[in-house]
């Protein structure tokens, strides 16, 4: 409302310039030009301080917009016990940057620029036509064309916009492309023809980018033209008039010197806010784009997460056992018989791919919810209320690692004080003294270079670090040579040695010949 | 803001052309927007003079009026030609720009290569280089075309109005919103980094966040990441808003220099009219190219905002572009036989990653190294690629050091196919042409047949398989035997293969090795092996051995 405010400061000003030089023609002296000047300044001035103000407010608005679907996109994150699917963690993470900015300068240039072009016009449209019916004419004639126009422009630009942005998204994906594959291809000499056809393939899409930017532009030119020509019709008129060539025009009495400069001023703000809705459409496509997206994320039901993945206190590890569990997966029933696992005991889970010892061991850890059954610890069962204190009991080697990206002393003890002990018994001395900064080296999304025996070991240390009375581990030796799997062995052994109880899904005859029991899954048909 | 320079001037080198009709339009633009409001202010208060005086018959209304519809017409007209030029030079020189990224980083070293293949990076690369775009078109052309636009209404003011309005009009806006610019720029700089970092942060612990979701829920900090996440999110919006603040200060001082040396054109106008010294209707000509000329300094508010992000992606882009010099000889091999003698490797300070290594490999000869994993066999593999230097020992290949061999030699002479896809979205055929351009039809067929991957494709459209970013649609084993068959394509004397049937069932892992040894017999071929159907096929196997 404010920046309307603002807009409606013109006139006024208008009306200052207007008259000093009406009063100059006339020579009359009516006003003194300093304090034309001063009053013009300080409209200027309240102009431009409701402007600031405007845009404060909507500054405002916006942010705590964006804060709050970023709060949104958090949580909903944080709860959800599966992945989008809308996308991964790099596309959730784009959403959550800067794909929502692209709603700040919606809320800052084109709301108001959509509310000064629904005002604005109508009431210079009412001046006008105070002051001559054929000025009127003119800006209406080329006022219902508008509204047409402002259809046509926007949904051209739309269009294009939407089409321009898609292209350059492709570009941007194809030099992606071609830079993750370019380390190496160069070790075949094939860099060279890397750049060649990206070069090709950027210049095509250059090609169909000025194509439609070409009808983009044409349809705001259609626009600015309408202005030009009305405007000029305009001067045109109000000068012939002024000279007495015409006398037709006006509400009888000739047009005076002053009412014809201030139409003349005033004629370029009639088109003015239409033509700063055209250049904003833009930033209305983005938002729309975005809010496309967001709602595509929020109409998704995703699993919720079971606790709140916080540490909480609890008993000594005393034994559990399960019961008629089952999981419709992907229209496969995975049920696992019954089975109850005392401290101190080692277990493998072995069977064919597919039989569901992952799941099991994600159901163990209350990643997932069975269907049917339950999972019980002592006298207690496996819930949202339990699944805490339950899995500060726990250590958790997955099959693929997901290293932060932080140092890697913080990726094994999350921030405490790490124990000597965990790393010997992880066997990662030998790693750490290989690495340039030791465990304050930092680790990057894949593991900053360390290779896949000595990431798995780094796991082990992750899992025995805060001495949890369970170990559940998935697939610990896969992949991996003879010597590092029996170092990742001899890890797990000595944590069974210490008392600890070991839960393994594993294909590995070294690793499943090495635990008391054996579990071995067969595919139900 | 150096980095910005030279980014600009590497936008414009290419694109002179272009750019100048550009500009030349642009200023065309703006003259005549600005000649279209004094012309037309002129007129009008011409005619209400003429009017008055009673001699309107004899006021030639012809010409002006004219005038008034040609500057309409014709401003639309160059508007529209200004957009299209500027657009196209602009895509032109990112597109330049992108190509001379690769070709730079072509250059770098392989380690600083292999960090690119990070996700978070590529995508920072690619965001940094579309920040750019705005360079030439928000900031240089309508910065240089408004200076220019200023300058020639200065000058017409001088001759057509009056010296002082003239001076007021010109040196007003030519120095006040230039000063805005300037102080803004260097106002914003710092809250424009904070905002920078802070949404860097946002991103790589999102993503952190999402993608261990599980593990931070059983090790119990998952709470505590969100937080990490939420606190990068609140230090960007205090940034924002403090950006936001100061755009908003910077905008009223544009707003009031514009009013205010309006004010001045139209006090002192007035004031010169009152004495007589000029005609009303040049007075208005003064006060409406004043008002006209807040056009060529309205971009300076978007350029402010923009700026901000441009400077700190110029100057991660800009040392990406510079190819490294060369400066290595040309050198003509001896006997093509691989020789290391005592190498070790260590990564930073820590301890070698093996014991001292000796090792000759000539023609026809499979070798292959053994070791547990990390133990540095892919390592020693890029020594011999030429790709990293030993702390100690020397790596030759024909009597040079391969380091020292020119990049033509070395890529005429030895391939290597590490452990992972290297696949561009595209055909099978463009993939494999990446090794071999002019490769026919059937020289391709063959070598896909060499590595058993010939039947698979047949199965689909052939060579014209269509591959996703990053080779998607492959499964694994099929992407590493693509990759195979290309390094075959380039028939190299010295073959480095680390792990080549990681992936593969041993049946088809035997017959690969096999195909590959019978398509390339003078090969020389060191792989870095970890299955027995690899060490099956070699000749020799050479244990890395732990230093004690």
């Amino acid at each position: 409302m404010l920046s309307l405010g603002a807009a409606l400061v013109w006139p006024v000003q208008a009306v200052l310039i207007a008259r000093v030089l009406a009063d100059l023609l006339t020579g009359s002296d009516g006003l003194s030009p300093l304090w034309v000047a001063l009053g013009f300044l300080a409209l200027a001035g309240l102009r431009g301080l409701l402007d600031m103000a405007a845009q404060g407010m909507l500054s405002g608005a916006a942010s705590a917009q964006i804060d709050a679907l970023r709060a949104e996109i958090l949580t909903v994150e944080t709860a959800a016990a599966a992945p989008s699917r809308s996308g991964g963690a790099g596309a959730i993470a784009a959403l959550l940057t800067e794909k929502l900015e692209a709603l700040r300068p919606y809320a800052l240039r084109y709301r108001p620029a959509r509310l000064r072009a629904t005002v604005v016009p109508l009431l210079i449209l009412g001046i006008a036509a105070w002051h001559s019916w054929a000025v009127a004419l003119v800006l209406l004639m080329a006022g219902p064309l508008i509204p047409l126009f402002m259809a046509l422009v926007g949904w051209a630009a739309k269009e294009a916009s939407a089409r321009q942005m898609g292209e350059i998204g492709a570009l941007s994906d194809l030099l992606a492309d071609r830079l993750a594959a370019l380390s190496d291809l160069s070790l075949i000499g094939a860099g060279d023809a890397v750049v060649d056809g990206f070069a090709e393939a950027s210049e095509e899409l250059r090609h169909r980018t000025m194509a439609v930017l070409r009808i983009a532009f044409l349809s705001s030119t259609v626009l600015e033209l309408f202005s030009a020509l009305g405007v000029a019709m305009i001067a045109v008129w109000v000068g012939f008039s002024l000279l007495g060539e015409l006398s037709w025009g006006t509400w009888g009495a000739p047009l005076a010197p002053f009412a014809g400069l201030y139409l003349l001023l005033l004629a370029p703000e009639f088109f003015q806010p239409l033509r700063d809705l055209a250049t904003t459409w833009h930033d209305k496509a983005a938002a729309d784009a975005v809010r496309d997206e967001l709602i595509h994320w929020r109409e998704e039901t995703r699993p919720q997460r079971l606790g709140r993945g916080v540490h909480d206190t609890a008993p000594r590890f005393a034994g559990l056992r399960w019961q008629g569990l089952s999981l419709t997966r992907e229209g496969r029933v995975l049920s696992w018989p019954d089975m109850a696992i005392g401290p101190g005991e080692s277990v493998a889970i072995t069977g064919p791919s597919g039989v569901g010892k992952t799941t099991l061991l994600r159901l163990l850890a209350v990643l997932e919810a069975p269907d049917t059954g339950a999972i019980h610890l002592g006298e207690s069962t496996l819930t949202n209320d339990t699944a805490d204190a339950w899995r500060s009991r726990i250590g958790w080697m997955p099959q693929a690692p997901h290293f932060l990206n932080r140092s890697l002393r913080h990726n094994i003890a999350f921030g405490a004080p790490l124990d000597p002990d965990t790393l010997d018994r992880a066997r990662l001395g030998a790693v750490l003294a290989a690495l340039p900064r030791g465990t304050l080296t930092p680790l990057g999304e894949r593991g900053a270079g360390l290779s896949g025996g000595e990431a798995r070991r780094v796991m082990l240390a992750r899992a025995l670090h805060g001495a949890p009375d369970v170990l559940l581990a998935d697939e610990p030796t896969a992949d991996l040579d003879a010597q590092t799997a029996g170092d990742v062995i001899e890890g797990l052994m000595g944590f069974v040695a210490r008392g600890g109880t070991l839960i393994v899904a594993t294909h590995d005859p070294r690793l499943s010949s090495r635990m008391a029991r054996n579990l071995v899954l067969e595919a139900s048909t | 803001m150096t980095a910005l320079f030279r980014i600009t001037r590497l936008l414009l080198q290419g694109e002179r052309r272009a750019f100048l009709r550009g500009f030349a339009l642009a200023v065309t633009v703006l003259l005549m927007g600005v000649a279209l409001l004094g012309l037309s202010g002129w007129f009008i208060t011409a005619a209400a003079a003429a009017g008055l005086a009673g001699v309107g018959a004899v006021f030639n209304v012809f010409g002006p009026s004219a005038m008034v519809r040609f500057l309409a017409l014709g401003r639309t007209a160059a508007r529209y030609g200004e957009r299209l030029a500027t657009h196209d030079a602009t895509l032109r020189a990112l597109s330049r720009l992108r190509v001379r990224l690769l070709q730079g980083l072509l250059t770098s070293p392989y380690r600083a290569l292999e960090r690119l293949r990070a996700n978070a990076f590529i995508n920072r690369v690619t965001a940094d280089i579309d920040a750019l775009d705005g360079v030439a078109l928000r900031l240089l052309l309508p910065g240089l075309a408004g200076m220019a636009v200023i300058a020639l209404a200065a000058l017409a003011l001088w001759v057509l109005v009056h010296p002082a309005v003239a001076l007021v009009v010109g040196l007003g806006y030519a120095i006040l919103p230039s000063l805005v610019f300037l102080v803004g720029q260097r106002l914003a700089r710092r809250s424009s980094r904070r905002a920078e970092a802070a949404m860097q942060a946002t991103r790589s612990r999102m993503i952190d966040l999402v993608t261990a979701r599980e593990d931070l829920t059983i090790f119990g900090q998952l709470q505590a990441a969100r937080a990490h996440v939420a606190e990068a999110i609140s230090r960007h919006a205090t940034a924002q808003d403090r950006l936001d603040g100061l755009e908003r200060r910077m905008g009223l001082g544009l707003d009031l220099t514009g009013a205010g040396i309006t004010a001045l054109a139209l006090g002192m106008g007035a004031s010169l009219a009152q004495t007589g010294t000029i005609t009303p209707a040049e007075a208005a000509i003064g006060i409406f190219v004043a008002l006209a000329l807040g056009e060529t300094v309205a971009p300076v508010r978007r350029a402010l905002t923009e700026i901000g992000r441009m400077i700190p992606a110029a100057r991660r882009v800009a040392p990406a572009l510079v190819a490294h010099p060369e400066g290595k000889r040309e050198a003509t091999l001896d006997t093509p036989i691989l020789r290391l003698e005592q190498v070790t490797y260590r990564r930073g300070d820590g301890t070698p990653l093996f014991a001292p290594l000796d090792l000759l490999l000539g023609p026809g000869e499979s070798l292959a190294l053994t070791g547990p994993s990390g133990w540095g066999k892919s390592t020693l593999l890029l020594m011999a690629a030429g790709q990293l230097l030993p702390d100690k020992g020397r790596v030759t290949y024909g009597g040079h050091p391969v380091s020292d061999l020119p990049d033509e030699t070395l890529h005429q002479h030895i391939a290597m196919v590490p452990q992972r896809h290297a696949l561009i979205a595209g055909t099978v055929a463009e993939n494999l042409r990446l090794a071999a351009p002019e490769a026919t039809e059937d020289a391709l067929w063959q070598a896909l047949q060499a590595v058993h991957l010939d039947r698979t494709l047949a199965d689909r459209a052939g060579l014209k398989t269509r591959l996703g970013f990053r080779g998607a649609g492959l499964s694994g084993g099929e992407a590493r035997r693509l990759v195979l068959a290309r390094a075959l394509l380039r028939r190299p004397a010295l073959l480095l293969l680390d792990e080549p049937t990681e992936g593969l069932d041993s049946a088809t892992a035997r017959a690969v090795l096999t195909g590959l040894r019978r398509a390339l017999p003078r090969t020389a071929i060191l792989m870095a092996a970890h299955r027995p159907e690899e060490t099956d096929q070699a000749d020799r196997l050479v244990p890395l051995t732990a230093t004690t």
